[in-house]
């Protein structure tokens, strides 16, 4: 591939221009452990007199000045933004050249500046975007415009954003004709990026930082000055509408000659309706047992209540399944004897703190703190809700007892707040101690990286839930940011006890089923759901897998392989590799009775006769 | 006086587990107590316009999580603190004990300009219970070996001594930031490079 060759690097190239904090993105054929470092684009000159676009990664860089290497000249010119690096490459390079990615302006044929100019694409093959960058400042255009210094380009008739490259400008010195044909700029009608492309040679600190704020007011002040103030729920209200409905934007294919130029605007393709099936009723779940009591189809049975929930009779009874509390292969007389072990359980390290002297405890500042810590949240947990209401209410006891024998099943993650809330709803629905108990020791298994002594997983699950926001709704995950708020840390809650402080009991019950169905990495996109009820989030689902500029940091968090390319190409009818997970995949069933048509296929596998 | 422009403070309430952070900026601000909050989770926060000294300014009141485990997201809580309000239970030792790396904590994790200096509130809170097992004495003897931080005895559930201390808690932090901004625009002032003083808002304006 053209664009990845790195073997043939010549000894001594000379940079023409340099850019920084620009991320690597997406790059075909490149490990997906090379993506999304920082680094610096170039323009350089190989000594053949050829040119490139060459994509060095800071690290490298750093290395590299550290050492005070003598044939490097580092010019900090303009501070952390732009850095003018001039000098000769040598052969030290040797172990790290290989992440350096190399385009051959000779074999450029098409490129494109789209997101604010935050983001830019290279392709040396009609039909495919092999290189992806995302410029850190936004300042895309000023790539550009060095670009055209080496390469006569002209935009494409359909998409402003793509350029077609038409020839390898022969000459190196055309900065004044070239900055003339900027067409990009007049386009723009900002006197204020003319302004920045001309000034940037004398001042390019002052001027970039200048534009740059100036092009972010036109951006985030833009409608504010026209229309005057505006209420910022309304704002965001529209910027995700904006964005979330902005789908018939279609792909266009464009021949001009003998270039196919493509464009694809990075947006979600149409959100699909997916139904929501009817509940599981009892008879349909008895029948879905073998006459010894096994459920075999499990992952059958798993979709079904995840289309449609389950009969508020059988929840009980469905819960103790998907929670691990009772295996779904053993008969109804295995069960039985099951229950009586994990009871024992229960009652010998219930046991072990109940018989705990004062004495004992009094040196046991761990167990103490615990100990205080569940009392003290215990009763303040849905004390408005009549199962836990009123002075000296049975239950708190039992939740007490719960939490306190949990602290005992696992004494090093011990209690956490949150887990009184996690266990509330279980209680309620279970109203027995130790069924309670092991079905909370199975959600607890789900979400344990939810309770990291560090806060690993949240912090992680927010730093997903911000990627996947970019990736969806790039307006609202910018707005968020220009508020300080691109932490996600307001979704802090939601996230920590899986909404239970949001919803009714009632809801809450049908939104934990679905994450108890959902793989942890699977369960950031509904955390961002925007309406549970008539599955709305797993329709986003369906339309960020299938965005045609889906990227494999996106398809890691919605729990898929990655495919270690990242941009999928025009012909593929199916982009997204088949999904290894429980939950979806069933794309040829959409839009005709979910729940029957499962229900039956599901039958059909666990006793064939069962609908006739 | 130059610093009419800010007139939000940011403060945060720290303090272990079940000390009553919830229900003192409640009652502060709602001028309610209530029996059922819950445990927070994560951070909240309320705001509040008052009076001081003439000068209308929003509080906006952070109430955090008193698990320890949860510390770790406290940066993102405490940047740009204007005053921090420490909180313990005075039936409960243990959180008396636990100010002094409360305390620490927040200035590890906001770390603030100038840290000798930063406003600290003190709140023992709940003695409307009969049970008290910290002395106003032990606490206030605290207080004064530690740069003399204000110290309240309150309760969030019979409003005693809330209002007087948030009030406190306003004026602390109104003046940190008021020797903030004289901090910050010393240096403008005493610039020689003739080139760097045309960027100042400013312009030309004398100290004086």
């Amino acid at each position: 591939m053209s664009s990845s060759s790195v073997e043939d690097i010549p000894e001594q190239i000379k940079d023409l221009f340099t850019q920084d904090g620009v991320l690597l993105k997406a790059c075909l054929g490149r490990p997906v452990t090379d993506l999304n470092a920082i680094g610096m684009l170039c323009i350089v000159q190989n000594t053949d007199g050829t040119k490139c676009i060459e994509w060095r990664p800071n690290d490298l860089i750093t290395i590299d000045s550290d050492t005070q290497d003598h044939e490097w000249a580092v010019v900090n010119t303009i501070g952390r933004r732009q850095r003018t690096l001039s000098g000769n490459l040598t052969a030290d390079y040797a172990t790290a050249k290989a992440r350096i990615i190399k385009i051959p302006l000779e074999d450029l044929k098409t490129f494109r500046v789209t997101r604010n100019n935050q983001q830019m694409q290279f392709s040396t093959k009609p039909g495919v975007w092999q290189t992806t960058f995302y410029f850190q400042h936004g300042n895309a255009e000023i790539f550009v415009a060095y670009l055209k210094n080496h390469v006569k380009s002209a935009k494409t008739r359909h998409d402003r954003n793509t350029y077609m490259v038409v020839e390898p400008n022969i000459e190196s010195q055309v900065l004044n004709k070239s900055f003339a044909e900027l067409d990009i700029f007049t386009e723009n009608t900002t006197d204020v990026v003319w302004n920045l492309v001309s000034n940037f040679k004398q001042r390019p600190y002052e001027t970039t930082l200048e534009a740059f704020s100036k092009l972010t007011d036109i951006v985030y002040y833009g409608n504010e000055a026209t229309n005057g103030k505006r209420d910022v729920s309304e704002e965001v209200a529209e910027l995700l509408t904006k964005s979330m409905s902005a789908m018939d934007e279609a792909t266009t294919v464009t021949r001009n000659d003998e270039y196919e130029v493509i464009s694809v605007k990075p947006t979600l393709p149409p959100r699909p309706c997916i139904p929501r099936g009817t509940p599981l009723s009892t008879e349909k779940w008895d029948a879905l047992k073998d006459t010894q009591g096994r459920i075999t189809e499990v992952d059958g049975v798993k979709q079904l209540i995840f289309r449609g929930g389950v009969a508020h009779s059988i929840r009980q009874s469905v819960w103790k399944y998907l929670l691990d509390y009772h295996p779904w292969t053993m008969t109804h007389a295995e069960i039985r004897a099951h229950q009586k072990r994990k009871t024992e359980e229960y009652f010998s390290m219930k046991l072990q703190w109940r018989s705990m002297t004062d004495g004992q405890e009094s040196r046991f500042s761990e167990y103490r703190d615990r100990k205080s810590l569940v009392e003290k949240d215990v009763n303040r947990t849905d004390r408005t809700h009549p199962f836990f209401a009123g002075d000296n209410n049975p239950n708190l006891v039992v939740l007490q007892d719960i939490l306190m024998t949990y602290v005992m099943y696992n004494f090093d993650l011990g209690y956490v707040q949150g887990m009184s809330d996690i266990l509330a709803p279980i209680l309620l629905l279970l109203n027995n101690e130790v069924d309670s108990f092991w079905c909370f020791v199975g959600f607890m298994d789900k979400i344990v990286s939810n309770f990291d002594m560090d806060q690993a997983g949240m912090k992680n699950q927010l730093l997903q839930l911000q990627q996947l926001l970019t990736f969806a709704s790039p307006d609202l995950a910018q707005h968020l940011a220009q508020k300080d708020s691109g932490n996600m840390y307001f979704c802090f809650r939601w996230l920590l006890v899986w909404y239970k402080r949001e919803f009714s009991h009632r809801d809450i019950f049908r939104l934990l089923q679905v994450r108890f169905l959902l793989s942890a990495l699977q369960s950031n996109l509904l955390g961002k759901q925007l309406g549970f009820k008539d599955n709305t989030a797993e329709g986003i689902y369906h339309q960020i897998v299938s965005a045609p500029h889906l990227n494999d940091q996106i398809r890691v968090i919605l729990g898929h392989q990655p495919l270690n390319i990242s941009t999928s190409t025009q012909s593929d009818d199916d982009p997204v590799e088949p999904s290894t997970s429980q939950v979806n995949g069933e794309k040829s069933i959409l839009g005709q009775d979910v729940d029957e048509v499962m229900y039956t296929r599901v039958c059909r596998k666990v006793t064939p006769n069962i609908l006739t | 006086m130059s610093s009419r422009k800010k007139v939000l403070l940011k403060v945060i309430i720290l303090g272990d587990s079940g000390v009553g952070k919830t229900s003192l900026m409640n009652q502060f601000v709602n001028k309610k107590f209530s029996n059922q909050y819950k445990a927070t989770i994560g951070a909240d926060f309320l705001t509040k316009e008052v009076i001081v000294d003439d000068r209308i300014v929003t509080m906006q009141i952070w109430d955090t999580a008193g698990q320890e485990r949860f510390q770790s997201l406290g940066v993102a809580f405490y940047r740009g603190a204007d005053c921090c309000v420490l909180v313990f239970d005075v039936t409960a030792p243990n959180t008396f004990k636990s100010l002094e790396s409360w305390r620490d904590e927040f200035l590890i994790q906001a770390s603030p300009r100038d840290p000798d200096n930063f406003p600290f509130v003190i709140l023992g809170n709940k003695v409307d219970l009969d049970n008290r097992a910290v002395s106003a004495k032990r606490a206030q003897q605290w207080c004064q070996s530690k740069n003399d931080i204000p110290y309240f005895e309150t309760s969030a559930k019979e409003a005693v001594n809330v209002e007087l201390a948030f009030q406190t808690i306003a004026r602390n932090a109104l003046a940190q930031e008021t020797e903030a901004e004289l901090y910050n625009e010393f240096p403008d002032q005493i610039k020689l490079n003739a080139n760097d003083n045309s960027r100042n808002r400013d312009g030309d304006n004398c100290a004086c």
